[in-house]
């Protein structure tokens, strides 16, 4: 009976000291708490696992036990989430390296799964948000709905959008949170009359306080050809390295009488990672009737090793045909002086639509994932629209 | 009393214990610091490319010993790097190699700046002051009527536009009220309340030019100040990085013994407060 007792306890201590499970995850932000979920699993003789935001999960690219504490590495933006682990906890760091050095936030979690409440019909639907911030105001919309997985919000801007963010909903308040390894925000809220007042929490300690009415169906955003600009009189210059370290020129035979769009992303960037698979499907569409894409890569570390690698895993994540040229560091400076003939680029990803003659003939500032609905639509149709517009042009260089 | 001994000698020794927040920021800092290639410990040159910069022989706007002649200057579409090899085009952060050395291009255009960096860091990290709770403050930030821009170089030496937020007092050196700048973080949605303060420890053990610290916002609506995060400007792990000028009224007439040491030199070139702001 004894030894019975005895080995039941041990086996309790061992599944006990598994990570394997559903993990209820913060990040503890100065402001308030980041929900997410962390889903691990035995695979062979190791572990693997996934970050889930609602339904939303990318999986980790490795999960190991480093003595007591658990790993999870997200590669594609070079991050990691170090955890102690205890019988139902986690208790550690979320951290990642830019080019001012590391950052560090601090992570737990607590075995379980999220609830899946559902937001007061007063919450859903589209509201107008305006931001406060030091010198000015700037305007989001903010999208909420019930989904099979709880209630879910998505903050759009006049360059991209965010979302899903998942996590709580009381009443009419809620916390919900974003956090893919590179985006770390928070949006909170609460409906006083007819007004919502929140603040918008983005990585460790910066919050912006909001409000927002519902839409009335009016322009509340600009609109993303009208937020970068660009000479049009000659053709758009460049040359960068490509990831084999060769120099790759804006007049390579390979562009030479083509309509071509120029994307400006980054590995680290999640809408980035959104856009993709759609350049992907315009490439396949129209490459025969002579579209080509090239990559301008703007990463995070300045270290040439670090960048590349990341560039490279996004290559092949999405197995991408096209040159993805190493560019510069991401920062709107960075973007200025590496492409002087533009101006005003400040979102990634920016897609810039070259003519057959290589002149800039439009400028679409951020993307609009599938998951913003009618907007996806519009902004697909409206590239299509552009390509073949171009395609039609006369060769002219 | 003697039996209260041990509980106040632990109490005591648990209130200086590093948290685990600020053990693992400094570790995974200390660790950037040891190993990046573009640790600011390793920088050896810096300086505005404007028309062009000669770089190797001795009399040359940066000596580069061992390695040939080059000069970089502004071209279309970016820059170029002449050299023996022939013409190079120059992205901004990206390295480029010379020899043992690594040039990297950055800073907000046009002021386009030019940084050598040689190898792995030689030196060792500055290292910190023991933790002292006594060093953190909570309390409110007094809100500036109108917040106005403000141009000031970041810890990292880069001319920003920040935007002049309000004051957050210390009780240390009497009453010490201090100014807070919020300066962006580029390509994000992010951006760090910051003081950048001078004390008595300054020359003493701590950079004279003076540290940064960042303010926190609390789930309260309070604001927390801990010293024990201060931290140097760039220019402490090398002098190729331009120190930012002392903000006025950020002096505290007491010593800050907490947050990042500094034991080199270098104050020759610490300039005095600035004026007029």
């Amino acid at each position: 009976m004894i030894a019975e007792l005895a080995m039941q306890a041990a086996l309790a201590l061992i599944a006990a000291s598994s990570p394997a499970g559903h993990w209820k995850a913060v990040l503890e932000l100065a402001g308030g708490q980041l929900p997410f979920v962390v889903v691990v699993e035995p695979a062979g003789r190791g572990w693997k696992g996934q970050l889930c935001n609602g339904t939303k999960c990318e999986p980790f690219s490795a999960v190991r036990m480093r003595g007591d504490s658990l790993v999870l590495e997200i590669a594609d933006y070079d991050a990691t989430l170090t955890g102690l682990l205890r019988a139902d906890s986690l208790t550690g760091y979320y951290r990642n390296v830019g080019s001012r050095g590391p950052r560090t936030i601090p992570f737990r979690a607590e075995r379980g799964r999220v609830p899946t409440p559902l937001g007061g019909r007063r919450l859903l639907g589209r509201w107008d948000a305006t931001y406060f911030q030091d010198l000015g105001t700037s305007p989001r919309v903010l999208e909420f709905r019930n989904e099979p997985d709880g209630f879910q919000g998505r903050m759009i801007t006049s360059t991209s959008d965010y979302g899903p963010f998942t996590g709580s909903v009381v009443g009419d308040s809620f916390a919900i949170g974003l956090f893919d390894g590179s985006f770390v925000y928070l949006l909170t809220g609460k409906l006083q009359g007819d007004t919502l007042r929140g603040i918008f929490h983005a990585g460790l300690r910066t919050q912006t306080p909001w409000i927002a009415v519902r839409s009335t169906g009016a322009p509340h955003l600009e609109s993303p050809s009208e937020i970068s600009r660009a000479d049009t009189t000659e053709p758009l210059r460049f040359a960068f390295p490509d990831l084999n370290g060769q120099l790759f020129r804006s007049d390579d035979a390979r562009l030479r009488g083509k309509v071509v769009l120029v994307d400006i992303f980054g590995s680290w960037c999640p809408t980035c990672h959104d856009a993709t698979p759609e350049l992907l499907r315009l490439y396949r569409k129209y490459r025969g009737r002579g579209l080509e894409i090239v990559g301008l890569a703007f990463e995070s570390t300045g270290d040439t090793a670090v960048d590349a690698r990341q560039v490279r895993r996004y290559r092949d994540k999405f197995k991408i045909p096209f040159p993805l040229l190493l560019a510069g560091v991401n920062d709107n400076q960075s973007v200025a002086a590496a492409l002087p003939q533009l101006s005003d680029v400040t979102a990634f990803p920016t897609a810039v639509f070259l003519g057959r003659d290589g002149r800039v003939r439009r400028i679409h500032a951020g993307f609009h994932g599938l998951a913003a609905g009618p907007q996806h639509a519009r902004m697909v149709r409206d590239f299509e629209t552009e390509i073949e517009r171009l395609l039609e042009e006369k060769r002219e260089r | 009393m003697l039996r209260m001994l041990p509980f106040l000698l632990l109490t005591s020794t648990l209130a200086a214990q590093l948290p685990p927040d600020v053990a693992m920021e400094r570790s995974g800092f200390v660790a950037w610091l040891k190993k990046a290639p573009n640790s600011p410990l390793a920088a050896v040159a810096r300086r505005m490319v404007d028309d062009g910069v000669r770089l190797g022989p001795e009399d040359a706007d940066i000596p580069l010993p061992g390695t040939d002649e080059y000069r970089l200057y502004p071209a279309t579409g970016g820059y170029v790097l002449e050299g023996p090899g022939g013409k190079h085009p120059i992205g901004r952060g990206r390295p480029y190699k010379i020899g043992r050395y690594a040039l990297y291009l950055s800073g907000p255009e046009p002021a386009t700046v030019l940084t050598v960096f040689a190898g792995a860091p030689e030196k060792e990290p500055p290292g910190y002051y023991d933790y002292d709770p006594a060093m953190v403050f909570t309390g409110p930030l007094t809100r500036a009527d109108a917040p106005r821009k403000s141009r000031v170089l970041t810890a990292e030496g880069f001319e920003v536009e920040a935007s002049e937020i309000g004051t957050f007092l210390v009780p240390l050196g009497g009453r010490t009220p201090l100014r807070v700048l919020r300066i962006p973080v580029p390509g994000s949605d992010e951006s760090d309340l910051e003081i950048f303060f001078q004390d008595k420890t300054n020359d003493h053990g701590s950079y004279p030019a003076g540290r940064f610290v960042s303010l926190v916002p609390a789930r309260d609506g309070s604001f927390r100040l801990d010293f024990n995060r201060s931290r140097n400007p760039f220019c402490a792990y090398s002098s190729a990085y331009p120190c930012p000028l002392p903000w006025r009224g950020n002096q505290i007439a007491d010593s800050v013994r907490a947050g990042e040491r500094y034991t080199g030199g270098g104050l020759e070139s610490i300039p005095a407060a600035e004026d007029g702001k």
